[in-house]
């Protein structure tokens, strides 16, 4: 029984279609990643699924039951907007935010979390008193806290430097490890590839990608070319064969023309440079996602 | 509902702990109690600086009694018998005579002179006072001087004047003025309450004699009173929503709660707050009124009316002030709300005179059966000493619930559809739109 099961669901504000007839199953115990780029709609989606907003037509199933009011007590959610009451404790807010989905035994649920993201001496101070990174935490906490079984989280590791971005991926990871569903939108894809049992892709409101990132890139023929040369990008210009290429620096990625041949092409850039590694490969979701969303995802990328 | 009162108790909690909910808790008290303390302490504390005054009297009879009355008066009045002390001021009349050929060139002078401070006052008496006729410039008695308006010295004048004037008048016709004491003894009608029978003992009750207090004074601070707990939470409200609004604080509650109870809390949280403030401004009247001795005035059968309109009134006012917060995305917004939000509430005051000078007439009736402006009117009706009708009270209460109940209703339409729109400016239109269409 999945543990989300969206039917047919679409919203629209004023004459804007934000959801387009969204069907979507989520298997229960799953880590689930919503990508897309901005204003693609992920955001409205997770907000029906907590009731916040009402789709205009379609079915709404959570736990195998219709969607209702008291089903948002079994889901934590950490919306993409971070709020916290400033002025109250750490520890306070957390458990006033914990009482309301289940107050059972509130206070030993929030010294624990506490002390799992390195907060405890934190759990005294006041929310205005913290950084960034650990608001973020304190919020992610608020949403796990009531031991949901599911979680929602929106762009959970925005902002959060690599230590804290790896003490959430393990938070989330454990909480799988207990049985919990797991859905996050992001932005950091190589992050989606390495967290996610499955990836769901909506464009425009509507839904391009769903499957795991196996069954995705096998939609994708092996047309990318990974390499590395002595003289980077400068000497991989106009090559016979490739259609674009993207410059990471250290490497480049080359996606091939239809008509492309890869040995062609290693033997033009044999003939340039010298060649470090040269590796032929599905493109990754990056690619997926930039070939999917044009440029409209620019923005994303260079964020 | 145990969201509700977690979410409730939270903000009661956050309302008292500021320390504008404290200090204005007993600073409030404290202001009207000390005006009225200062009131009491400096009202007899006058300047008792001596004043001249100069006197111009064209009819050349009355100047010489009023010299007279006023040496009288210095000589008995203005001073504290045992001590002493001097404890009104001494008044003066000097007598100028008029300039026919040019008075306003006299009147210029004299206004110099209390200007310079050399007089304190000038007095111009027409020619024609004794036996006015037609022309009114001949029988005017003008007095000039800085505020003449509210001048206790032109008060005191009147009364030898006219008292002179008399005496004249009846010596013109012959009368001796002893012959006709009675006829200048003014009798005050004196207004007097119904009579009643007292249910416990079947004895009828005397009437009271009416009292400016009672009829004035006592409705007006209950009515205040009711109007300070609104003005205590409803503004609040909005304040609190915008901010968790704009904080985003609103959509991380509404992962846990439904919008309508998100603004129940509100709405209830702001019920605990004027009960709170009220439950210590009605124990402490009771003791200011025991302790002046004024409780006989105090209509203490009107308290549960009191209690039940004050939580409608909250209730209605702050479903719209907790929608209207819902609209708002920054400051800015909810400064510009706050007036016409307040205003409903704060409309009974401007009317407030006609109602209670005249508590059963048609526009106190029906201007009390106004919804938004029943809780005030008809608790300034209940208090003054007329009796209301019986029916009036309970009607009343069927309008503001009705209303309270439609206002809850289009409130939580509205701050369900607000409450997440960012960038959107709460414009009548929109809101309007948004409470009918949901």
């Amino acid at each position: 029984m999945p543990t989300i099961e969206l039917n047919k669901i679409t919203k629209t504000f004023g004459n804007h279609v934000a959801v387009d007839s969204l069907s979507l199953a989520v298997p229960q115990g799953s880590v689930y990643g919503f990508i897309g780029p901005n204003g693609s709609g992920k955001t409205t989606t997770l907000r029906m699924i907590m009731n916040i907003l009402y789709p205009d037509s379609g079915e709404i199933h959570v736990f195998g039951e219709p969607l209702r009011p008291s089903s948002c007590d079994r889901i934590g959610y950490m919306p993409e907007e971070r709020g916290l009451y400033k002025r109250m404790k750490v520890r306070e807010v957390l458990e006033f935010f914990g009482g309301l989905k289940n107050g059972d035994g509130i206070g030993e649920k929030v010294d624990r979390w506490l002390e799992r993201l390195q907060l405890a001496e934190w759990a005294d101070k006041k929310v205005e008193t913290l950084s960034k990174g650990m608001s973020q935490k304190v919020q992610f906490i608020v949403a796990v806290v009531a031991q949901p079984e599911l979680v929602i989280l929106d762009e959970p590791f925005t902002g959060l430097d690599p230590v804290n971005t790896e003490s959430m991926k393990d938070a989330i990871l454990e909480l799988q490890a207990g049985g919990t569903t797991v859905i996050f939108s992001t932005h950091d894809m190589s992050m989606a590839e390495r967290m996610c049992d499955f990836i769901f892709m909506i464009f425009k409101g509507r839904k391009v990608l769903d499957g795991t990132l196996a069954s995705i890139q096998d939609q994708y023929a092996a047309d990318t070319i990974r390499v590395r040369t002595r003289d980077g990008a400068a000497a991989l210009r106009d090559l016979q064969g490739v259609e674009r290429m993207n410059d990471y620096g250290q490497a480049q990625e080359l996606r091939l023309a239809p008509d492309g041949d890869p040995h062609a092409i290693l033997q033009a850039i044999l003939e340039r440079t010298r060649v470090q590694s040269f590796e032929i490969m599905k493109p990754s979701l990056h690619d997926i996602f930039i070939r999917i969303a044009g440029s409209e995802a620019k923005e994303v990328e260079h964020a | 509902m145990r969201k509700v009162l977690r979410f409730a108790a939270r903000e009661y909690i956050a309302a008292v702990k500021t320390k504008g909910f404290i200090i204005g808790l007993v600073l409030a008290p404290l202001m009207m109690g000390g005006s009225l303390i200062a009131f009491m302490l400096l009202k007899d504390r006058v300047d008792t600086t001596d004043k001249y005054i100069a006197v111009i009297d064209r009819s050349g009879v009355i100047a010489p009694a009023l010299i007279e009355a006023a040496e009288h008066r210095n000589a008995k009045e203005i001073f504290e018998e045992g001590t002493g002390k001097k404890i009104r001021p001494a008044y003066f009349f000097e007598r100028v005579e008029p300039n026919k050929d040019d008075p306003k060139a006299q009147h210029l002078a004299l206004s110099d002179r209390v200007r310079k401070g050399e007089l304190y006052a000038f007095l111009d008496i027409g020619p024609r006072v004794v036996h006015p006729e037609e022309d009114r410039e001949a029988f005017r008695i003008s007095y000039y001087a800085k505020n003449a308006a509210m001048d206790d010295v032109r008060n005191w004048i009147s009364w030898p004047v006219n008292n002179e004037l008399r005496r004249l008048r009846l010596a013109d016709a012959g009368i001796k003025e002893s012959d006709v004491r009675d006829l200048f003894s003014w009798i005050s009608v004196d207004g007097m309450g119904l009579l009643s029978v007292d249910e416990s003992t079947g004895n009828i009750e005397d009437a009271r004699k009416a009292n400016p207090i009672e009829a004035l004074v006592i409705p007006i601070v209950i009515m205040m009173l009711m109007l300070l707990m609104i003005m205590m939470s409803v503004p609040g409200m909005l304040q609190s929503v915008m901010e968790e609004k704009t904080q985003r604080i609103a959509e991380v509650l509404l992962g846990s709660i439904k919008p309508f109870e998100f603004m129940t809390g509100k709405l209830l949280s702001g019920i605990a707050v004027s009960l709170t403030s009220s439950a210590v401004y009605i124990v402490g009247a009771v003791i200011a009124v025991k302790y002046m001795g004024y409780e006989e005035y105090v209509p203490f059968d009107v308290l549960p009316w009191f209690v039940v309109y004050m939580l409608l009134a909250i209730v209605m006012f702050g479903a719209i002030s907790a929608a209207l917060g819902a609209t708002c995305s920054e400051a800015k917004d909810a400064q510009s709300l706050s007036f016409p939000l307040i205003l409903p509430a704060i409309f009974p005051m401007f009317i407030y005179f006609p109602v209670v000078k005249e508590p059963l007439s048609s526009f106190a009736t029906w201007t009390s059966l106004i919804p938004p402006f029943t809780p005030l009117l008809m608790v300034l009706r209940l208090c003054t000493p007329g009796s209301v009708p019986t029916w009036q009270p309970y009607v009343g209460l069927v309008g503001v619930l009705l209303c309270t109940l439609f206002f809850v209703w289009a409130g939580g339409r509205i701050f369900r559809v607000a409450i997440l729109m960012q960038g959107t400016p709460p414009k009548l239109a929109n809101i309007v739109r948004w409470a009918i269409r949901g």
